[in-house]
């Protein structure tokens, strides 16, 4: 049996539009006036224990809702969620035992305790027994070094470090599931490898079972071996890295910057993205030539620089949207 | 039950030791919370200084049901204080650790934040209490006394399942301090004073509304005095029971509202 498993999960947000004048707030209160967006729209997928999984999708694709509802802050609209034999939203105390949470953008931490007495209180409502919770919190002090800072209040903490006391906050009472929302999201290089090695440890040498979403495809190349990729709420791809790569992998990317912005045209390449005068073309080397791939665009446009870039997970996931939606 | 109580307490040493930085402020925080209720005292005083009585009552009686009101809504807001934060920590998306911890989201709530100027209310309440008890002309058998802790909670039960329930109006995302506002008003306004100076229409509103439950129906039995509402002799004594109910109603309100909760997107 699946430790993850979500059937035609849909999640719809609503907003009632706001009336105005006399008893505002009562008629709003009962208005059937709704703005609905449905973030989430029959997604489905079983994790099984152990494993560590990318969640993917564009900015606004339905990420952190599926999250939400998996970790029981949310209540589906409809379909059905069910981790480690518990549904989130009905048993969240139970369910709350079973899971690790950090989201990028937002601390579990208390923010004006320091890291010390913040791990202190989760060790207690989680019931940890003290030398257990001694020989944890010194083993993540060290892989995740946290020395420097235990006496910091959390406010005055920097973005990665916050972030790293936030994962070892999530793992002193060691659930056997870790939920992890866009973890390295504005973190700098060393910092991010730092909770990369401590995210694959746990999975390695505990068996954690992990769920990432990320925007970083270094975290994606480094840490999962299975992808579900998702598009306004729905599930595009579930499986290995491997064949998705294989798959779009004969194309390459041609990234030129024009020397003024413009419409880029050119036979037998595709714009998978533009901004600012810079142009990623996507290509197939088997039947396009770079070079001459290369000689139709500089003599159609205006070209300051260009480069060729080997395929990488992002480009293949570009590459693939692009297709879906064409 | 026990376990949040525990759980509530550990969180609760954690909001102490983070405010602990603020320490002037919390005892200065107590003291206008007592001196706005000393200010309420001396205009009840005067207006009853100027006239005597009021519909019947001495200024000893009416002293008890100020005392007794007082400190029944010190009785809710010592607990649910932090309930005014719950606008704010919907819109900002802060509930959603609330729901991912092993314990009740509303115990967390409750226990984010330490404000003593509700004990200074609280300190007000029992203080004009225990004046208005011994000087009020009532026989006090411990049976009475212990009705009278009774009423206190009942009271307190009655006004906070009301703010229990209106909060929970937040997890859809809609403003209700206003209501909240208005609800304490009303309390404040209507449950202060003997329910017989109001007209007709208002009195049988106050017995229709669970305002005179609080603290005058109460005063009423204590005092052997007739309510002048519309309502049986007994009623009086049916307000501890009516507050058990209306709180248990605002809480399983507040449950079936937290599954509104959209956070606050993204
Ligand atoms: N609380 C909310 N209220 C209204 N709309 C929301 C809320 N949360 C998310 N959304 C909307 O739902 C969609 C999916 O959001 P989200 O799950 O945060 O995407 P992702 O994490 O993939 O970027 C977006 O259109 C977003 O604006
Ligand atoms: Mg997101």
């Amino acid at each position: 049996m699946p430790l993850i498993e979500a059937k035609d999960l849909v999640k719809e947000f609503r907003r009632v539009r706001p009336k105005t004048g006399a008893f505002s707030t009562v008629r709003t209160l009962f208005s059937r006036d709704f703005e609905v967006t449905r973030a989430v729209d029959g997604v489905g997928f079983a994790v099984e224990a152990g494993e560590l999984v990318g969640y993917l999708g564009p900015n606004g694709a339905g990420k952190s809702t599926t999250i939400k509802m998996l970790t029981g802050i949310l209540t589906p609209t409809s379909g059905t969620v069910e981790v480690a034999g518990v549904v989130p939203w009905r048993q969240r105390e139970r369910n709350a035992r079973n899971i690790g949470v950090v989201f990028g953008q937002r601390s579990q931490l208390w923010w004006d305790l320091p890291l010390r007495d913040s791990f202190r209180m989760i060790g207690r409502l989680y019931r940890v027994a003290p030398a257990r919770y001694a020989q944890n919190l010194d083993r993540f002090v060290e892989v995740l070094g946290l020395a420097s800072f235990l006496d910091t209040p959390v406010r005055q903490l920097s973005l990665g470090q916050r972030m790293r006391g936030d994962l070892a906050a999530a793992m002193l009472y060691e659930p056997p599931i870790l939920y992890l929302d866009e973890p390295t999201v504005g973190l700098d290089v060393i910092a991010k490898e730092r909770i990369r090695e401590f995210v694959a440890g746990l999975n390695a040498e505990q068996g954690t079972t992990v769920l990432l979403t990320t925007h970083d495809m270094d975290d994606v190349e480094r840490l999962c071996r299975r992808l579900v990729l998702i598009d306004h709420g729905r599930v595009l791809y579930d499986g290995p890295v491997a064949p998705l790569k294989e798959k779009y992998a004969p194309h390459r990317e041609l990234v030129v910057q024009l020397a003024s912005p413009a419409e880029v045209v050119v036979p037998n390449a595709d714009v998978v993205r533009a901004e600012e005068g810079r142009v990623w073309l996507s290509f197939d080397p088997r039947t396009t030539p770079a070079a001459s791939l290369i000689a139709e665009v500089s003599a159609k446009y205006e070209v300051t620089d260009l480069s060729l870039v080997e395929p990488d997970l992002e480009g293949v996931i570009r590459r693939m949207y692009l297709e879906r939606e064409g | 039950m026990l376990w949040q109580l525990r759980a509530g307490l550990i969180l609760l040493g954690g909001a102490f030791r983070a405010t602990a930085q603020y320490r002037a402020n919390i005892f200065s925080n107590m003291a206008a919370g007592a001196a706005f209720q000393t200010v309420g005292l001396i205009g009840l005083w005067v207006i009853l200084n100027r006239f005597g009585e009021v519909a019947g009552w001495t200024m000893s009686d009416v002293a008890l049901m100020y005392g007794l009101r007082l400190t029944a809504h010190a009785a809710w807001a010592v607990p649910l204080n932090q309930l005014m934060e719950i606008e704010h920590q919907v819109r900002e998306g802060l509930i959603d650790r609330y729901l991912v911890r092993p314990v009740n989201p509303l115990v967390q709530l409750l226990t984010g934040r330490v404000r003593l100027n509700v004990f200074g209310d609280l300190a007000a309440g029992l203080i004009l209490l225990a004046v208005a008890a011994s000087r009020a002309d009532v026989d006090w058998t411990p049976a009475r006394l212990a009705f009278l802790v009774l009423a206190i909670l009942g009271g307190g039960m009655i006004e906070g399942g009301f703010q229990l329930g209106l909060a929970a109006i937040s997890f859809r995302t809609l403003g209700t301090s206003e209501m909240r506002f208005t609800v304490d008003t009303i309390f404040n306004l209507y449950g202060n004073y003997p329910a017989k100076i109001f007209s007709v229409p208002g009195q049988i509103a106050l017995s229709v509304l669970p305002v005179a439950f609080v603290a005058y129906l109460p005063t009423c039995a204590l005092l052997g005095r007739d309510s002048g509402l519309p309502l049986p002799d007994w009623a009086g004594y049916a307000a501890p029971g009516l507050g058990l109910l209306i709180a248990t109603g605002g809480y399983l309100f507040w449950r079936s509202q937290l599954r509104n909760y959209q956070g606050a997107g993204s």
